[in-house]
C-alpha cells in the first residue's frame, strides 16, 4: 500500500501523532511504543496491541518511519522502530500546526484574564 | 498454606503444560517457544501456587508473574491472530505474541475486549492491504462474478430435488469459480445459462425438464422463473460469462482463490424469489436473511476500499448490482414501495463503494 500524500490532505490522528512523537527520543519496539505513548499522553492513548501494528505497518508503508533493527528476545522476534526525516518533518509541522491553533485562544484568553485582574 | 497449594500444582501445571507445548509446536512461528514452555513447565508450577498463595509475593517480570495463565492467554492471543493473512503471521506473528503477553496484566487468562476487537479489526484490515497485490480489475470482475454466481446457486436450491443435474453444475461452477478455474468455469456456466433461458421460455432444451419447475415442499414459493422473464436471469449469466472470458484472457496469470467463506452465504440467499422481486410476495424470514446479507457484504466492500483506497470492492459491487437493476426494469410497475426501498439501499450502498476509495485517497488519515 502507498500512501499518495502529495495529492490530497493528510490528518493526523491523535495515536498516529504520539506514535511518532514516541520515536523522537530514539528507536523503540512495540512495547517501548505503547510505554512511552501512554506517558506522553498522560495515560490518554492507550494503543491495543492491534492497532498499534496496524498504525506501524501504514506509517512504514507511508515512509513515515523504518525499520531500525530487529532482535530476538526470548526466541520472539522484535523490530525497532525509527522515525524517518521526513516522519519528523509531519510530526514537527502538526505540533506547529496546533501550537499556532492553540495560540489564536490562550493569547485571548490571557488577554481577557489580564484585563479583568 | 501447604493446603492451598497442593491441590493447585498438579492442576495449574497440567492444564498450563499439555495445551501450550501442542501450542507452541503446531504454530511453528518460532522454534523456541515450545522449549520455552517445556522447561518452563517446573518453575512456572510453583509460580502458579505461589500466585495464589501470595500474590504480592509474584512481582519479579511480567513473563513469570503470569505463569500459568500466560500459556492459555497465549493460546487465546493465538486464536485471534488467526485473522491475520498467513503470510503476516508467520512473519510478525511472534512478534505481536509478544507484545500482547508483554502488555497484559499480570494474572489475566482472557484477553481484554479491547484487544481481541483491536485484533480482529487488524487482521481484516491486514488482510485487506494484503489483498491488493493483483490488479484491481482482476479482482474486482472476479468478485462480482463470484458474488452473482453464488446468488444464481442459492436460487437454484430450493429446486434441488426437481433439477439436480442443473443445481449441481450451477454448483460447480461456484466452486470452478472461487478456485479461479475460469476456462473451465466458462462451459459450465454458459450450459446452465442455456437450461435456465429455456426454463424461462417454458422450453425443453439439453435435456427434458416437467414445467413449470416447483421448488420442495420446505422452501415454499412459486415456481422456478414462473413470474419473470428471461431477460434479468440473463442479463446475469451473460455478465458472468463475460467476466470469466475477460479473466480468461489473462491466463496463464493466475486469477486466485477465493475464500470459501461464499458458500456460507447460500443458505441465506437461498429461496429468495428467482423471478427477482423479493416484497411483492410478502417479505419472509428468508427475504430478510438476503437482504441482511447483502447489506453486510457491501458494508464490508465500503470498509475495505476506505482501508485500501482500492476500487475493486466497489467495481464487484456494481457488477452484483447491473442484474438486478435488470430484475426492476423487467418488472417495471409490479414492484411494491418495499422493494423500490430495497433497490434504493442496494444502489445507495454501491455508490458509496464506489465513492470511497476516491475521497480516502485525496484525504489521508494516519
Amino acid at each position: 500500500m502507498v500512501l499518495r500524500m502529495a495529492k490530497g490532505s493528510t490528518t493526523v490522528s491523535e495515536p498516529t501523532y504520539f506514535i511518532l512523537a514516541s520515536l523522537l527520543d530514539g528507536p523503540l519496539h512495540g512495547h517501548g511504543i505503547i510505554k512511552q505513548t501512554l506517558k506522553l499522553s498522560e495515560e490518554r492513548v492507550r494503543l491495543p496491541v492491534g492497532t498499534l501494528y496496524g498504525a506501524l505497518d501504514r506509517l512504514a508503508a507511508g515512509g513515515l518511519i523504518a525499520v531500525d533493527r530487529e532482535e530476538i528476545v526470548e526466541g520472539r522476534p522484535r523490530r525497532y522502530f525509527v522515525l524517518t526525516d521526513e516522519g519528523q518533518n509531519l510530526v514537527s509541522a502538526e505540533a506547529l500546526r496546533m501550537q499556532q491553533a492553540a495560540s489564536v485562544v490562550t493569547s485571548r484568553v490571557l488577554r481577557l484574564g489580564s484585563a479583568f485582574s | 498454606m501447604t493446603v492451598a497449594t497442593d491441590p493447585n500444582v498438579p492442576a495449574g501445571a497440567g492444564t498450563s503444560t499439555g495445551p501450550d507445548a501442542r501450542a507452541g509446536t503446531g504454530a511453528t512461528t518460532d522454534p523456541s517457544s515450545s522449549a520455552e514452555t517445556s522447561s518452563g513447565t517446573g518453575p512456572n508450577a510453583t509460580m502458579g501456587a505461589g500466585l495464589i498463595a501470595e500474590p504480592n509475593d509474584v512481582t519479579t517480570g511480567p513473563r513469570t508473574a503470569t505463569g500459568a495463565g500466560a500459556g492459555v492467554l497465549e493460546r487465546r492471543y493465538r486464536r485471534l491472530l488467526r485473522g491475520y493473512p498467513r503470510g503476516y503471521r508467520s512473519g510478525y506473528g511472534g512478534e505481536l505474541i509478544a507484545t500482547l503477553l508483554d502488555t497484559a496484566e499480570p494474572g489475566r487468562t482472557l484477553p481484554s475486549a479491547r484487544e481481541s476487537f483491536a485484533l480482529i479489526v487488524g487482521g481484516l484490515r491486514t488482510r485487506v492491504t494484503y489483498a491488493t497485490e493483483r490488479p484491481a480489475w482482476v479482482d474486482g470482475v472476479h468478485l462480482g462474478v463470484l458474488a452473482l454466481s453464488v446468488a444464481q446457486l442459492a436460487m437454484l436450491v430450493p429446486y434441488a430435488t426437481t433439477v439436480p443435474l442443473w443445481v449441481g453444475l450451477s454448483a460447480l461452477a461456484v466452486a470452478l469459480i472461487m478456485r479461479g478455474r475460469v476456462r473451465t468455469a466458462l462451459p459450465v456456466v454458459v450450459l446452465v445459462a442455456v437450461k435456465v433461458c429455456s426454463i424461462t421460455l417454458g422450453r425443453t432444451w439439453l435435456d427434458v425438464t416437467l414445467l413449470p419447475v416447483y421448488p420442495d415442499p420446505v422452501w415454499g414459493g412459486g415456481a422456478l422463473y414462473g413470474s419473470g422473464g428471461p431477460v434479468a436471469p440473463m442479463v446475469g449469466y451473460a455478465l458472468i460469462a463475460l467476466g470469466l472470458l475477460a479473466l480468461a484472457a489473462r491466463e496463464p496469470r493466475p486469477v486466485g482463490a477465493r475464500s470459501w467463506l461464499w458458500w456460507a452465504a447460500i443458505p441465506a440467499l437461498a429461496g429468495a424469489n428467482p423471478a427477482g422481486l423479493d416484497f411483492t410476495a410478502g417479505p419472509g424470514p428468508l427475504t430478510v436473511a438476503r437482504v441482511a446479507v447483502e447489506i453486510g457484504v457491501l458494508v464490508l466492500a465500503i470498509w475495505a476500499g476506505h482501508v485500501a483506497r482500492d476500487p475493486r470492492w466497489a467495481m464487484a459491487s456494481v457488477i452484483y448490482l447491473i442484474p438486478v437493476c435488470a430484475v426492476y426494469a423487467e418488472n417495471l410497475g409490479a414492484q411494491s414501495s418495499q422493494d423500490v426501498a430495497h433497490l434504493a439501499l442496494l444502489v445507495f450502498l454501491t455508490v458509496l463503494a464506489v465513492i470511497v476509495p476516491y475521497r480516502a485517497k485525496r484525504h489521508v488519515l494516519l
